[in-house]
């Protein structure tokens, strides 16, 4: 069944008529084409396609279209502020956070989750944070170092 | 040599800022204008006959485009034996085998059609144990296996479903066992594990009947290998066929070979002209891909008393599972060095490729090291504690040092090994007392060492291209899959022409325009391609040269060269920049193009009796792990404290690369020791296809690293460089292995070291004791 969503992308309105089981993820990337969302697994299990809906962060694997309407929707594409990288996105550049760089979109989704949250994570907070976002590449050491350098960042500006 | 500008310095990797904004593009996410969806039906049975397919129904369903099977598709592929069918040809072997495949408008009809083919089987006796497998009076899995096409280096074994068996005759272990004091003799096993590299697998192909192209767009590990595989299977030539290879997330092995390919290729030769996009989700990139080969590992050594190596035996069968793929290399590769980095007189090496109904194993990020590993080096301990020696010490009396000759009988060079063993337990404080533990709890310390060589002979060819603004763009075959390869090329581009790192550009990789690369497996990328690319920006720097040289009116010989410029050697204020050297010469839209290749040009090919060879490998990878583990007797629970990882590189062309490659590898290592198994149970089903099922290392269980990078230069690398990629997992288990032993005093002999395994050892030594 389709059905007549309207939603924000990244603070731009967009209406569409879609299956309401189409999930998030397949919406952003195959019709919207926006693609940097990733889907690692589809079921929930990875974390790579975490974005914020209406301010929370979700696997967009796990949303289906239907309960869009009216949402508003960030993904990765909007984390930057303004023409400056988010503080996060800067230190994974020079902490060296991704590798492939599959799984970082959703890493750095849910990093800025967890700092909006709480500015000033312990180590163990922030790998608490991150156990469900799997990264095959880095063995994550310095994906904890970036937050814990973003979060330094975020409190001195 | 001049200081190096550009290379050894910790620099930024080129590639992050299109990540970490979401712009990159990898395999998985390419949307192609008027693109088809393909599903794929996958064989539920993993060995049978095929007595009929019908595809009536899903060829009448709305919005189906194309239905194909093996009558569509009657071609096979495969690296060294062409066994394995684009899709399954009169049976399948094992269970995920690609059988019928759909292209629709949408991917819900694909999805419904697909499963409104009908295949009617006929069952087949299912092996699943490959020590079973090749028992005699077993069914061939490949009762053609004779008629294939294959490599000459292929020796079928004279048992049942041995796709190669691997021999190294050195010395008579009869005789060196006789000589030896004390011996050694146990069976290890290595389980299947998965890559599971976070992006699933995908292609899309195209096919256009008026130029007879083929396009295939996807995310392989080695372009150049598909395309000829490819090209072989179709006969059609090579000029009609073309890859492009989007970023790829993550390989390790995986993304290499056929899978996905042929199933899209299949599909675009009916789909009138339009591109069709196979994805696999994870459930099929788990049961469909690739797996690491399960291996049993029989291992008997033997030494004198003053701790002197005398002989090893081992015998060794790898689980190939239901096609050939890599296998019958992975077989020598992993066999050949199997009895670890020591001299020892008297060797005998059994290695068997043996078929299963199991899913394909292929290469995986270590290439055999880690089974030879798991088994030599928990026995190099078990020997040292049956003398009464420290585990150190006897590897110290016996491992490889410059100028070795193998016992495969090649002279070895700029062997890094030792510095790696002392620094690696150095860094955990070896021979220390360990923290003490809360009750219950056992703290122990163990490590690891190996030896691990590249692919060889292989060939990489590289392009650089210089512009009238002074940039450079580097066309070279190596793929980007997270390794950090293009900030390696990039490196040593800008080393060569002395141009700032910004003015440095990869080419996307596209087989009609980038010169040749064997692959971007083995850990050989950075030695072959940083060769390649060297000679390529040396010989376009020498062009830039020789046309400047009547522009400041001065012969070559008196020419400078630095900082981006050419300059008179007596008045280096009369310089000019490379860019209007080009732009002089050739106009604003003018390039110089260099050219260079890199050969490694082996001695003799392995001896296919006794697995000689006067030189096997263009270099070999020595790395030692040292690992702090903390083990509850109760539960049999193991958690790795801290693990340090000396590698020997031979030059870091990036330290921060390094550094990176070492800490995923150990990771990666440490799941492949404590948790990580693709449970497959006795009709051939994997059982745990999922992340949720399949445990990958997660954020919190990760331990202190350590890694440390030693630098015993290689005479042949670029500036000395060997590679690193794949080393970095395979000591790894056998470390934890030696630590949990030292913990608790009992050697648990399977993979993985996860809980259950260990808790029985446990009790079982508890109850001999009683
Ligand atoms: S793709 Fe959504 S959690 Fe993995
Ligand atoms: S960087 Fe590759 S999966 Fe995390």
């Amino acid at each position: 069944m389709k059905m007549n969503i309207q939603f924000s992308l990244n603070g731009k309105s967009i209406s569409r008529d879609v299956p309401t089981h189409r999930l998030l993820l397949d919406l952003l990337r195959d019709e919207i084409g926006v693609t940097g969302t990733k889907e690692g697994c589809g079921t929930g299990d990875c974390g790579a396609c975490t974005v914020f809906l209406n301010g929370k962060p979700v696997n967009s694997c796990l949303v289906l279209s239907g309960e869009l309407d009216g949402a508003e929707i960030v993904t990765i594409e909007g984390l930057k502020i303004g023409p400056e990288l988010h503080p996060i996105q800067k230190t994974f550049l020079q902490d060296g956070g991704a590798q492939c760089g599959y799984c970082t979109p959703g890493m750095l989704m849910m990093s800025k989750a967890l700092l909006d949250e709480n500015p000033n994570p312990s180590e163990e907070e922030i790998r608490f944070a991150l156990a469900g976002n799997l990264c095959r590449c880095t063995g994550y050491a310095k994906i904890v170092q970036a937050v814990q350098d973003a979060a330094a960042l975020l409190r001195n500006r | 040599m001049s200081e190096l500008t550009a290379v050894g310095k910790p620099i930024q990797r080129v590639d992050a800022e299109e990540k970490i904004t979401g712009q990159a593009v990898y395999g998985y996410d390419l949307v192609l204008p008027d693109m088809l969806y393909g599903k794929t039906l996958f064989s539920p049975k993993a060995h049978a006959r095929i007595k009929r397919i019908n595809t009536e129904k899903a060829k009448a369903y709305p919005g189906v485009v194309a239905v194909v099977t093996a009558e569509d598709a009657p071609w096979t592929h495969g690296e060294t034996v062409k066994d394995k069918p684009f899709l399954a040809q009169g049976k399948v072997r094992c269970i995920g085998e690609p059988v019928a495949a759909v292209a629709a408008e949408d991917e819900d009809t694909a999805e419904a059609a697909v499963k409104l083919i009908e295949v009617e089987y006929e069952d087949l006796p299912v092996y699943t144990d490959p020590e079973e497998a090749c028992k005699p009076g077993c069914v061939e899995i490949h009762e053609d296996f004779g008629k294939y096409r294959k490599a000459d280096f292929i020796v079928k074994g004279a048992a049942p479903n041995v796709a190669e068996h691997f021999k190294l005759r050195t010395g008579d272990v009869d005789i060196g066992f006789k000589q030896s004091d004390v011996i050694v003799e146990e069976r290890y096993f290595v389980p299947i594990i998965q890559h599971a590299a976070m992006e699933p697998h995908s292609a899309h192909a195209q096919f256009d009947k008026e130029s007879g192209r083929l396009t295939i767009w996807v995310a392989n590990d080695a372009p150049f290998r598909a395309l000829h595989e490819i090209t072989e299977a179709l006969g059609m030539p090579k000029e009609k066929i073309r890859f492009i290879n989007p970023l790829q997330g993550g390989g390790f092995g995986s993304k290499g070979g056929l899978k996905v390919e042929p199933i899209a290729v299949a599909l675009a030769f009916h789909t009138n002209g339009r591109p069709v996009r196979v994805k696999f989700n994870r459930e099929e990139t788990f049961i469909s891909t690739l797996t690491r080969h399960e291996a049993v590992v029989y291992s008997k050594t033997g030494v004198k008393k003053d701790g002197t190596l005398m002989a090893r035996a081992m015998t060794i069968y790898w689980g190939a599972g239901a096609y050939a793929e890599k296998s019958p290399t992975v077989c020598i590769r992993g066999s050949l060095p199997a009895p670890g980095p020591y001299r020892i007189p008297h060797v005998k090496v059994d290695g068997y490729a043996v078929y299963t109904n199991k899913p394909v194993a292929g290469s995986y990020r270590g290439y055999g090291i880690p089974q030879g590993a798991w088994a030599g080096e928990q026995q190099m301990d078990e020997i040292a504690k049956r003398l009464g020696m420290d585990p150190i010490a006897i590897r110290m009396k016996n491992m490889f040092v410059e100028g070795d000759i193998s016992y495969w009988g090649e002279q070895l060079h700029a062997v890094g090994l030792k510095e790696t063993l002392v620094k690696a337990t150095e860094a955990i404080d070896w021979g220390k007392p360990t923290k003490t533990a809360k009750p219950g709890v056992k703290i122990g310390k163990g490590f690891a060492c190996i030896q691990k060589p590249t692919r060889s002979p292989t060939t990489s060819a590289a392009g650089v291209l210089v512009n009238a603004k002074g940039e450079v763009t580097v066309l070279a075959g190596t793929v980007e899959i997270g390794q950090g390869c293009n900030t390696i090329l990039s490196q040593v581009a800008a080393e060569e022409l002395k141009v700032p790192l910004e003015r440095v550009h990869m080419h996307q990789l596209d087989t009609d325009v980038i010169p040749f690369d064997a692959s971007t497996t083995s850990s050989r990328s950075t030695y072959h391609m940083g060769n390649a690319v060297r000679r390529a920006s040396i010989h376009a720097r020498e062009q830039i040269m020789e046309a400047a040289g009547p522009m400041l009116e001065a012969k070559v010989q008196d020419l400078g060269y630095a900082d981006g410029k050419v300059f008179l050697k007596d008045q280096p204020q009369q310089a000019l920049p490379i860019g209007e050297v080009v732009r002089r010469k050739l106009g604003i839209h003018g390039k110089v193009r260099g050219d260079g290749s890199y050969t490694y040009e082996i001695g003799k090919d392995l001896d296919l009796e006794t697995g000689h060879s006067d030189h096997a490998s263009a270099f070999y990878m020595y790395a030692t792990q040292a690992a702090e583990v903390e083990v509850d007797e109760e539960s049999g629970r193991v958690r790795v404290l801290r693990m340090s990882a000396a590698h020997d590189v031979g030059k870091a062309i990036n330290p921060l690369n390094c550094v990176a490659q070492i800490e995923g590898g150990v990771v990666m290592g440490i799941g492949s020791a404590l948790h990580e198994e693709l449970v497959i149970d006795n009709t051939g089903k994997v059982r745990n296809p999922s992340f949720l099922d399949y445990h990958l290392v997660t954020s919190l269980d990760t331990p202190e690293l350590i890694p440390i990078v030693v630098e015993c230069p290689e005479p042949e690398g670029p500036y000395g460089a060997k590679g690193l990629g794949e080393p970095g997992l395979a000591p790894t288990p056998a470390a934890i292995g030696n630590a949990v032993t030292d913990a608790v005093g009992v050697r648990v002999y399977d993979l993985p070291l996860k809980p259950e395994n260990v808790y029985w050892a446990i009790r079982k030594k508890k109850k001999d004791a009683a």
